[in-house]
């Protein structure tokens, strides 16, 4: 399968809402029918002996289980239900069903019974045949002209070297997970033998640095010649971008193969060293396994009686500065400023009485209506006061006089931007 | 004993790694084998070295763990005593190094295994008062914090001093450490088959530790939670 965009891919998954969920009996259940079909040579399965082996599975799992045909059935379904199990007989309702394990099941079972790990005679024969492969290939390039022709090169390359170079890549996952095993089972060995666990630990070790080497020599010698025959290849393809781009791939392939060897093997020599100083200097120098107690002793009681180590504290050198001519700099301060203002001395302000006597100076000088005293008083007031004085002339006006009220009283400008409604006054005071 | 590359104590000091090698062991900094070319240069010019450094009153002490540390013996160069809080996380550190459960990975270990270590021998809060021995009321939360806290600062001097190796720093939730083999001085007390607390009297007289009473530390607590005389 080409992903050829892992965005869209993950995206659908996530749609189908796709999940696995197995327990230990699907998984036996599972692995019971592979391998009885890998026996007896059966593509596909009678209801009955499914049955018949998920009891079979059940009495070694769960033997207090009850009711096993009931959970056979449940366990069919839910396989069925996640893709582990096909029917393929189409007969429906007709009669019972033929199942047959889905290569989703055959590689979660091969999974757990494949213990294919790459070793140097599995890595020599793979890469052997590969060679042979890349040359036959290369010998059809030579000769290719037309677009069949390049089919018959890219084709081989689709799916036989595909196939060889994940065979490789398979075993390569096989021995990092042997090598996680080897490293679980040398903390193991310590943990339980110590001191004398010193000498398995060693052999292990060493047997597998000299795979590991071993491996990466074959990989790095091999794979050099396979990507110079592909660029060979990929030079003849020339305009073919099909032809081109397939080999391309496989180049890749072959690279990240040779990258998995010399990756492995500097992680490994890292953690050798480590275990072999672990070795030498911790367990082979206390064989009783008795300086973790007493320094998990001290430990404890460190807190009752405190002892602090020593370590040399030097600070770094002082870089003195160059020397220069002293400058009196002026102290930074706020400028001075007199703050205290004298005061002034102003006229009183009494805008109240002096309104009431520019009315009354206004009204001894004839004015007859209310817009001639608004305009000679507002005429002698600041500009700023005008507005809120005009209606206290009102008021003032009006307690010295006697006013002539008309029905509708007209506006009349008094003084910029300023009208009243007019009042007219007689001449006698109130 | 194999005999030095060097000719005299001007082909060392005149040397490319001499500079930073000085510096390092100046600074108090652990150079183990896991240093690569400066450990070895040391182990080279360790016969010219030594008397170099005795000048300073100084000893330059190589360890069969695979480290050298340069330990001040008098007033000629500065020295400074570890903290309440990076001792505690050294002691647990050279615990978790002898486990050979860390030998599956190398020597490397999570920073949350430290805590839990830690945790574990002391409880929470005798850890809370031992590493802030000032406080006397404190929320379970914030101390919890302050301890964390308190424990990355420990793991950050103990790797600038070369005891261990900080990796995944940037991805603060994750960190991981790589022990080193210096995490075995703060076992030395106990390495000998003699009385720990003899042992513990040699060291002093060393100048390899100091005892409570001896050092600028504020006073510690012991684990039932009352002051230390």
């Amino acid at each position: 399968m080409n992903v050829t965009d892992p965005h869209r891919f993950i995206a659908s998954l996530s749609r189908d809402r796709v999940t696995l969920d197995l327990n230990t009996v699907d998984l036996c259940f599972l692995a019971g029918l592979y391998l009885r079909a890998d026996k007896a040579g059966l593509a596909s399965f009678d209801e009955e002996l499914l049955v018949d082996m998920f009891e079979q599975v059940c009495d070694v799992v769960e033997p207090s289980a009850e009711n096993p045909r009931l959970r056979a059935t449940k366990a069919i379904q839910r396989l069925r239900n996640q893709r582990m199990l096909a029917r393929v007989d189409g007969a429906q309702l007709m009669r019972a069903g033929e199942y047959a394990l889905t290569r989703l099941a055959a590689s979660v079972v091969e999974f757990y019974i494949a213990d294919d790990a790459l070793t140097r005679e599995s890595l020599t024969l793979l890469t052997a045949t590969l060679r042979v492969q890349f040359a036959e290939t290369l010998a059809l390039a030579k000769k290719a002209e037309t677009e069949d022709d390049w089919r018959a090169v890219t084709g081989p390359l689709r799916v036989t070297v595909a196939d060889l170079v994940s065979g490789i890549e398979r075993r390569q996952r096989g021995l990092d997970t042997q090598q996680e095993e080897i490293q679980a089972e040398i903390a193991r060995l310590l943990s339980t033998d110590w001191f004398h666990a010193v000498e398995r630990c060693q052999t292990l070790l060493d047997t597998t640095t000299s795979t590991l080497r071993e491996l990466n020599e074959v990989l790095l010698r091999d794979t050099l010649h396979f990507v110079a025959l592909l660029q060979e290849i990929q030079t003849l393809a020339g305009d073919d971008t099909d032809a081109e781009a397939t080999v391309q791939r496989v180049i890749e392939h072959v690279d990240r193969i040779a990258a998995w060897g010399s990756a492995r093997l500097h992680a490994w020599s890292d953690y050798y060293q480590y275990v072999h100083r672990y070795l030498r200097d911790v367990v082979r120098l206390d064989p009783d396994r008795a300086l973790s107690q007493r320094l998990r002793d001290q430990l404890v009681a460190w807190a009752g009686r405190p002892f602090y180590a020593a370590v040399a504290d030097e600070p770094s050198i002082v870089l003195l500065r160059p020397v220069e001519a002293r400058i009196e700099r002026p102290a930074v301060a706020r400028r001075r400023v007199e703050r205290e203002v004298a005061p002034e001395w102003v006229e009183p302000v009494d805008l109240q009485t002096d309104l009431e006597a520019l009315v009354d100076e206004a009204l001894e000088r004839g004015a007859t209506t209310l817009a001639e005293a608004t305009a000679y008083v507002l005429a002698r007031v600041p500009e700023q006061a005008r507005y809120k004085s005009a209606g206290r002339v009102a008021e003032l006006v009006a307690d010295r006089s006697i006013l002539a009220c008309e029905h509708e009283r007209p506006w009349r400008d008094v003084i910029d931007r300023l009208e009243v409604e007019d009042w007219q006054l007689d001449s006698e005071p109130s | 004993m194999r005999e030095s590359t060097f000719r005299d104590l001007e082909a060392v000091v005149t040397h490319e790694h001499f500079a930073e090698v000085d510096l390092m062991l100046r600074r108090g900094r652990h150079i183990g084998r896991d240093d690569g070319i400066v450990y070895d240069y040391l182990t080279e010019a360790l016969p010219f070295l030594e008397p170099f450094y005795q000048a300073f009153r100084c000893e330059l002490v190589h360890r069969t763990d695979g480290y050298f540390y340069l330990l001040p013996m008098g007033d000629g160069l500065g020295r400074r005593l570890l903290s309440a809080g990076e001792m505690l996380v050294g002691q647990t550190l050279a615990l978790l190094y002898l486990d050979p459960a860390t030998l599956q990975h190398g020597g490397v270990i999570p920073r949350e295994s430290l805590l839990q270590r830690l945790s574990g021998f002391f409880g929470a809060e005798t850890l809370i008062r031992i590493l802030n021995p000032q406080k006397r009321k404190f929320d379970e939360r914030v101390a919890a914090e302050e301890v964390r806290q308190q424990v990355q600062k420990a793991l950050r001097r103990l790797a600038d001093l070369g005891f261990i190796e900080l990796l995944d720093q940037r991805k603060r939730s994750d960190d991981r450490l790589r022990l080193r083999s210096a995490l075995m001085r703060f076992a030395d007390p106990v390495r000998g088959l003699t009385d720990a607390s003899a042992a513990l009297e040699r060291l002093v007289q060393r100048g390899e530790v100091a005892l409570a009473a001896q050092s600028a530390e504020p006073p510690a607590v012991d684990p039932d939670g009352e002051e230390a005389s």
